[in-house]
């Protein structure tokens, strides 16, 4: 055989021996199954629970198999935009931030269900109706909130004198004045990561009662007094407590950061502490976390939702709807909360108490959390021209620039003209 | 033939129309079609037809997972409008421009040190490869760490000469950042240039340097006259594929900076994506990812007109 | 000159101006090229509590420990991915090596009609940009419900490794002459025959070097894996390693260090095998080309 031919034997070769990674088709499973697509966690206990526990219950109580799919952490969209482009790959999956608003033509209307559950499990937040509901409806059965929350090194504040984290963000910038001094800056993320620029500065914009768009989703407000103190807050807090590497930190730096030491506080969620409890015990013992200081106008933080949604080309609707219906069943929902401790923060009034929270007592703060949580680009509806302005990081991106040196005015022109081209549309 | 072939064409006309079909199959255009046919199917298929589609998308509002509409020329309009925009395009060129310049004049100058015969030269020809072999996502994790302040050598190095602590912020300054990026894709791209150049130099016949010697020229002279208009075709090939690979860049900044500081590191390729995949907004995205396509063919057309000329 | 010599062999002189002529030039090469690759092994084997210290110098390790390689290779998939990472290479160059000679062959040997028409489409089939084409493929790929399979790759990564082939290969085949290929036509054996038997045993550098190349890149791809392969079973290197050893804003450094060396150095031990023929294969098709 000559070289072609004798290549081209060798991919049918190939190709035939591995059918099922070429097959078309083969990257879904067959049968008659509920397929639950679902991020892959960051503890892995909550994945065992929902595999060797939870779905082997409901097969054996209905005959019905589940197939937990876990795609890797960031792969979600894609995963879900790809599903729900074709019309096939998941019954039930997991959503979260925009999503539910994105994608809201192909979910089922899950309402029902929302109003059992909340009746069973002592009501939802407020916040959970702000992330789950789309135009009246409900699209998603919210989970839980993951929260983005100060941590702050108890040791190195105390050598300052403070015990208690400070109330508000005047008070916290006088503390990363003088731990700065010390060689103990703050660090919180002002570039292009995700969690951990948004969780400090919508929060912080929102509390000094600025805003990006009103509620009517079309009248841009951000050009205010309110915006301008907050960029002006945010410039010396930067320039007096901070490292100049924020700039161009991306959601892994903090964590980074705090490991090293380098640090004294930042924002975050619980991924700091509970990595440092499992590899750096001595820091993990002097890392505390609490809630974002409150502006003259609030206190306030980010919501990020977890839910779960059924898509509405699904061919098996109906089992599916019966699947997540036992699953948010209180039965089944705390023993799967507590499978993670209390990394997710649930979004229903009967867990308030749970005994959960006393096994991490230093994430209750999580939980107090949620009530003045919102979604980014609050209190402008969730919708297309919000999920551009936060994808091209308009907020983030002004701040930053103020902190990097830029006139107040100008980032706020430039952030607003920005704003009002994506807002031109509606 | 005789005219005696007449009768006989009853007998002979099965093999002469196999003849006839084999001797029409070897003629040279049909030769050519037919072999062509299938890498241009497989083309057409899977590059022309997404093309085309790319195009049509640039041209709609189509929010992902809803029917598309017909816009025109509106995502190309605010894309005009769209500040962050021509920071891409600015950042896209400078980034090409000065990483394709950095190998080139790099790549030429290991050219020439390595054509000169050493021991264990193949294995350093192979090793100094690694850097374009190793999987760009992994070695730009590992320059996320030895470009944080806290850790980069260079920073101990000149904190020791008396900089104020921590030293520079590589990846927090926008200025450095650029620079940085572009550090980092000479870096990878360096050693592919300069082993494709080594290639070239190696077919020198010695005798036109022998003959450039002789009659007197020096080192410099030599490199000049002789050497660089002999390399120039394999320059020109290296330096396009070059430029249309750190044009479409992606990996480097999707890991390493995400486009920050403030969009100071953002590609178009980074910004499409965001655009297509974070915001949903898959025509805008293509819109951004279409517009490099003129850009970059002005770019080679560019390049090729002022290297011929040399 | 005198016999045994080599243009540019450096000879006759000290050692000093040895050194200064090959060693300096090429051991600054050889630091910088490499300087990352040390940081990546130091930390590949540095325990975390190490690794974080930002008070010990970062080139020096104390307690070296072979854990990262141990938790790579035991807790994640990451063999798993090498072997999809190196099938998806040799098959997608494989396609790529027969499609680009299929339209190098042709443009470098025939006379026909809109040959010159055809060498600029393949030229601008290169230009067009992977952004721009992975939407458009996307949809390609799960209407044709390849998504999460191998398939979906090695029927993409062709797109832009087929015209750089087409066009390395075109060069090269411009170089060999032509006079057994007429010597074969005059005994009477057909035009694809000639090709099969007489001319393409004569290109093996040629395939080589193009073949090194378009698995460099197939290897190294990331975009469309990223978009196409979001189960763990069917990931290639690049996006396995950083879908898995960063979860959530925590990376494992260590472990993701041990990936990258053990994801380069066999691959370049195959090169420096290769080279010889790699060096040789880009010097007859470019430079003439």
């Amino acid at each position: 055989m000559s070289g072609s031919s004798r290549r081209d034997f060798l991919k049918i070769a190939l190709a035939g021996a591995a059918g099922a990674t070429f097959a078309p088709g083969a990257g879904r499973a067959a049968g008659k199954t509920v397929t639950f697509l679902h991020e892959s966690s960051f503890i892995k206990t909550f994945d065992e629970y929902m595999q060797n526990t939870l779905a082997p219950a409901y097969e054996k109580a209905t005959g019905v198999k589940v197939v937990y799919e876990l795609t890797s952490v960031g792969s979600l969209p894609t995963r879900i935009s790809t599903i729900a482009e074709t019309g096939s790959g998941a019954d039930v999956t997991m959503i979260f931030l925009l999503y539910p608003f994105l994608f809201a033509d192909k979910l089922m209307d899950v309402g029902d269900i929302a109003e059992d559950i909340g009746k069973q499990q002592g009501g939802w937040y407020d916040a959970a109706k702000e992330a789950g509901i789309v135009n009246g409806k409900w699209k998603a059965i919210p989970h839980s909130n993951i929260g983005q929350l100060m941590n702050w090194r108890t040791d190195w504040f105390a050598e300052v004198g403070v015990k208690k984290f400070p109330e508000t963000w005047e008070e916290l910038y006088e503390v990363g004045k003088k731990l700065k001094a010390k060689d103990h800056p703050f660090g919180f993320e002002l570039g292009h990561g995700f969690g951990d620029n948004h969780g400090w500065l919508y929060p912080l914009l929102w509390s000094y009662g600025g805003r990006e768009v009103e509620a009517d989703g079309k009248t841009v407000v951000i050009d205010s007094d309110e915006t301008a103190r907050a960029v002006d807050f945010a410039r010396k807090f930067f320039k007096d407590t901070m490292l100049d590497d924020v700039l161009g930190w991306t959601d892994v730096s903090n964590n980074k950061a705090w490991m090293a030491e380098q640090i004294s506080c930042t924002n975050n969620a619980e991924s700091i502490l509970w990595f440092a409890k499992r590899d750096f015990p001595e820091i993990g013992k002097v890392t505390d976390q609490a809630q974002n200081p409150a502006g003259p106008k609030g206190r306030f933080h980010l919501l990020n939702c977890i839910g779960h949604s059924i898509f509405n080309f699904s061919p098996e609707k109906e089992e599916t709807h019966k699947f997540l219906r036992w699953l948010m069943d209180e039965k089944q929902l705390g023993g799967w909360y507590a499978s993670a401790d209390s990394y997710y923060q649930p979004f229903l009034h009967a867990y308030d108490n749970a005994p959960m929270w006393q096994v991490e007592p230093r994430n209750i703060p999580y939980r107090d959390a949620m009530a003045s949580a919102h979604l980014p680009g609050w209190p402008a509806p969730p919708n297309r021209q919000l999920a551009e302005v936060v994808a091209k990081y308009v907020t983030v991106d002004m701040f930053a620039k103020a902190c990097a040196g830029a006139a107040t005015k100008d980032v706020i022109k430039s952030a607003e003209a920005q704003l009002k081209e994506i807002y031109r549309a509606v | 033939m005789s005219i005696r072939s007449d009768p006989l064409i009853g007998v002979v006309r099965p093999p002469h129309r196999a003849a006839s079909l084999a001797l029409w199959l070897d003629r040279e255009s049909v030769f050519s079609w037919l072999m062509m046919t299938l890498p241009l199917l497989f083309l057409a298929a899977f590059v022309g037809y997404p093309f085309v589609y790319g195009i049509l998308l640039s041209l709609q509002d189509r929010p992902v997972a809803q029917p598309g509409h017909f816009v025109g020329l509106k995502n190309f309009i605010a894309d005009y409008h769209d500040p962050i925009f021509w920071r891409v395009a600015i950042n896209t060129f400078v980034y090409t421009a000065v990483a394709t310049l950095l190998k080139m004049v790099g790549g030429l100058g290991l050219a020439l040190a390595m054509n000169q015969h050493f021991r264990m030269k193949n294995l350093v020809r192979a090793v100094l490869l690694l850097p374009f072999i190793v999987p760009t996502v992994l070695s730009t994790v590992a320059w996320m760490w030895m470009l944080d302040p806290a850790f980069s050598v260079v920073n101990r190095i000149l904190i020791g000469l008396g900089w104020p602590r921590p030293g520079p912020s590589w990846l927090g300054n926008p200025i450095l950042a650029m620079c940085s990026i572009i550090v980092i894709n000479t870096w990878r791209g360096l050693p592919f240039y300069g082993i494709t150049l080594l290639a070239g130099l190696q077919t020198v016949p010695p005798e036109l340097y022998e003959a450039a010697t002789i009659d007197g020229a020096s080192g410099w002279q030599r490199f000049r006259y002789v050497t660089l208009p002999l390399l120039q075709p394999i320059i020109l090939i290296v330096t396009l594929f070059s430029v249309i690979f750190t044009f479409a860049d992606f990996q480097l900044v999707y890991v390493l900076t995400h486009g920050g500081p403030q969009n100071a590191t953002q590609l178009f390729a980074t910004y499409a994506f965001d655009i297509g995949m974070g915001a949903g907004q898959l025509g805008l995205g293509a819109s951004v990812a279409l517009t490099m396509l003129p850009a970059l063919a002005l770019l080679i057309v560019a390049l090729t007109l002022y290297l011929r000329k040399q | 000159m005198a016999q045994g010599m080599v243009p540019g062999m450096v000879t006759g002189h000290g050692w000093l101006e040895r050194t200064l002529r090959v060693w300096l030039p090429v051991g600054c090469f050889l630091v910088l090229a490499l300087f990352p690759f040390y940081w990546m092994a130091i930390t590949s084997i540095k325990p975390n509590a190490e690794l974080y210290n930002k008070n010990l110098m970062p080139l020096l390790v104390r307690n070296p420990t072979l854990k990262h390689y141990v938790d790579l290779l035991t807790e994640t998939s990451f063999l798993l991915w090498t072997w999809n990472t190196m099938l998806v290479a040799v098959v997608s160059t494989a396609i790529s090596l027969v499609l680009g000679t299929m339209l190098a062959y042709p443009l470098a040997r025939m006379r026909f009609a809109g040959a010159g028409l055809i060498a600029m489409t393949v030229a601008a089939v290169y230009l067009v940009p992977q952004p721009l084409l992975f939407l458009p493929l996307a949809d390609v790929i799960n209407r044709l419900d390849l998504g999460n399979t191998l398939t979906s790759v090695i029927l993409t990564y062709p797109t832009m490794l087929v015209p750089f082939c087409a066009w390395l290969l075109l060069g090269y085949f411009k170089t060999v002459p032509k006079e057994l290929e007429e010597a074969a036509r005059i005994d009477g054996a057909g035009r694809l025959q000639t090709m099969r038997q007489i001319f393409l045993p004569l290109c093996i550098p040629g395939f080589i070097s193009a073949g090194i190349f378009a698995f460099t890149l197939s290897q190294n791809e990331f975009l469309y894996a990223l978009i196409f392969l979001t189960k763990s079973s069917v990931r290639t290197v690049p996006v396995g390693v950083i879908a898995e050893l960063i979860r959530g804003d925590v990376f494992y450094w260590g472990q993701l260090m041990a990936g990258a060396l053990l994801g380069s150095i066999p691959v370049a031990l195959i090169y420096s095998f290769f080279v010889e023929h790699y060096v040789a294969g880009l010097t007859s098709g470019s430079v003439k080309g």
